[in-house]
């Protein structure tokens, strides 16, 4: 069955939501493998937008979570203390999706300052509510394409904390939860129980481990046998192209 | 009381070096016609905040108003990013205190309820904190929780001189009704010493007690009224209109370089005189008509 890299990247996300649980999301494949969670195995689940909207049913898509193309017919639609204070800082957030522009080994991510190749650095978009998902969520899933430029040993800013310095250094910041999955258009990583280092956990089908770690700019841990990631059913395939994303605007 | 107001008498009682908390989020119910006349009547030196970055504290900043950014970070979502707060930070002619967007939030919210300071679970062990540090050590500090003994990071509050919140309707005393998502509106409100209202309707105080559950801004926090039919454009304002793609897209082009940028203030701000003569220049009525919500889909 064919289907495509981002296809895979949101069945994957999907794959990782359970029923009933709260997931705060973003605009693009989070939104994309959120619905899809709930319109197939987890119709219980309760997706959240930080600015204040929970469980919306779109039927257009929108240019980003200030688009209210997104918030229609939502059951409640409050504030960014209701959300982000309320539920999430509460300790009621068991899944947030997060993505960045660069990601390096124990999953902090940065979308504040970016160098370009002459070594300057650019102020890009920062926060928004990242940084708080990434801290008070019981777990993050963190969604980016791989690229050798975008995951690297170290990053210049760490807008959102993942494992901070490995080991036990994000406990001691005061942090919960954690980054427990990294879903990239070539592979799946977990996280190391003692490092905290990315795990290398499936290899998308069509690659070779050396097509994996050959765009990456840090070395994972590989483990010494790591199977393919499952595809996505025909079911999926069927939500995604047909109900969810029609237009292929999140999905490229 | 009769707080109604026109836009350029509301933006004059804020006094240049003021603190004002604007009510834009990217792309959505930005307080656009305030900025464009702010920078028109040549105020500078503002402190703005606001806990995402919006399309109003851009344009604020591009036009020289803003000496003081306290944000969230953010984007004009798809649209781009926010070219004239990113170049004021990469020249340093920008002050800018970067938080995450709950700790904005929750700084007004201490400010709201007249706390001292706030603790909060975010920004531990983010480069954001190492620099709010160095940057601003005074309105971030640690202390022990005094029940559990647990190390806390804590927020000062936030207590700015004016909010500038853009609602769908209010009545001349400023009860107002915000319709959709709030984000850090409320909290704006009532963390400040002061409120301007700039409504797209005004209504009667009776069509207001018909319905008093949906009043997010009482009337005692209000000092001006401004009825001001699409004053968010080209942002959205939910049930009302849709944001205006193709102006946003010319303004992202625009802060791209300098030539066009100084191009655009002359076009849409210093080239018209008032609100009314930018709903002309943008097209009028026939455009405005185009963006006008579908009142079931709020869009």
């Amino acid at each position: 069955m064919d289907f495509t890299p981002s296809e895979l990247m949101a069945v994957s996300g999907a794959r990782e939501l359970e029923d009933r649980q709260v997931v705060a999301v973003g605009i693009g494949l989070p939104m994309v493998a959120s619905f899809l969670a709930k319109k197939s195995h987890a119709p219980n689940m309760t997706i959240l937008f930080e600015l204040g909207v929970i469980n919306p049913e779109p039927i257009h898509t929108g240019v980003g979570i200030a688009d209210p193309r997104v918030w229609y017919r939502a059951t409640t639609l409050n504030s960014f203390v209701d959300i982000l204070g309320a539920i999430l800082h509460r300790g009621r957030v068991d899944v947030g999706f997060l993505g960045g522009l660069e990601a390096d080994q124990f999953g902090n991510l940065n979308t504040t300052l970016v160098g370009d190749p002459k070594g300057k650095f650019h102020h890009m978009i920062g926060s928004g509510g990242a940084n708080d998902i990434a801290s008070c969520a019981k777990k993050t899933i963190l969604i980016m394409r791989q690229e050798e430029h975008k995951f690297r040993e170290t990053i210049s800013f760490v807008t959102s904390p993942g494992f901070v310095k490995g080991g036990n250094s994000r406990e001691k910041a005061g942090l919960r939860g954690g980054p427990s999955r990294v879903i990239t258009d070539k592979a799946i990583y977990g996280f190391h129980p003692q490092t905290r280092k990315m795990m290398l956990i499936s290899i998308h089908p069509g690659n070779t481990l050396k097509d994996v770690t050959s765009t990456l700019g840090l070395q994972p841990v590989v483990p010494s046998l790591v199977p393919f990631t499952e595809p996505p059913t025909s079911e999926q395939l069927r939500l995604i192209r047909e109900v969810i994303d029609p237009e292929r605007m999140y999905m490229g | 009381m009769n707080k109604l107001s026109s836009l350029s008498d509301a933006v004059a009682s804020i006094p240049s070096g003021s603190h004002v908390a604007v009510s834009g989020f990217a792309i959505t119910r930005c307080a656009m016609a305030f900025a464009r006349e702010v920078i028109r009547q040549g105020i500078k030196k503002l402190t703005i905040s606001q806990c995402l970055g919006a399309m109003d504290t851009d344009l604020l900043v591009g036009g020289g108003a803003v000496e003081r950014l306290i944000y969230g970070g953010g984007a004009l979502d798809r649209f781009g990013r926010l070219a004239c707060i990113n170049a004021g930070i990469e020249t340093g002619s920008l002050r800018a205190e970067e938080y995450s967007s709950l700790s904005i939030a929750f700084r007004y919210l201490a400010g709201s309820l007249g706390l001292p300071f706030i603790p909060i679970r975010s920004l531990s062990g983010s480069s954001l904190l190492s620099q709010l540090q160095e940057r601003s050590g005074s309105d971030i500090a640690f202390v022990n929780d005094p029940f559990s003994g647990e190390r806390w990071l804590t927020l000062k509050p936030l207590l700015p001189d004016v909010a500038v919140v853009q609602v769908q309707t209010c009545d001349e005393d400023g009860n107002a009704w915000i319709m959709g998502p709030k984000w850090d509106s409320p909290e704006q409100a009532k963390a400040s010493a002061r409120t301007i209202v700039i409504a797209e309707h005004v209504v009667s105080t009776d069509v207001i007690r018909r319905e008093p559950e949906r009043c997010v801004i009482p009337n005692l926090l209000v000092s001006h009224v401004v009825e001001l039919p699409f004053g968010a454009h080209p942002t959205s304002l939910y049930r009302e209109y849709d944001y205006d793609a193709d102006e946003i897209k010319k303004y992202v082009e625009a802060t791209k370089k300098p030539g066009l940028w100084k191009a655009y203030l002359d076009t849409y701000v210093y080239g018209v005189k008032n609100h009314q003569e930018y709903l002309e220049l943008i097209g009028g009525s026939p455009r405005l008509t185009k963006l006008r919500a579908d009142p079931t889909l709020g869009y």
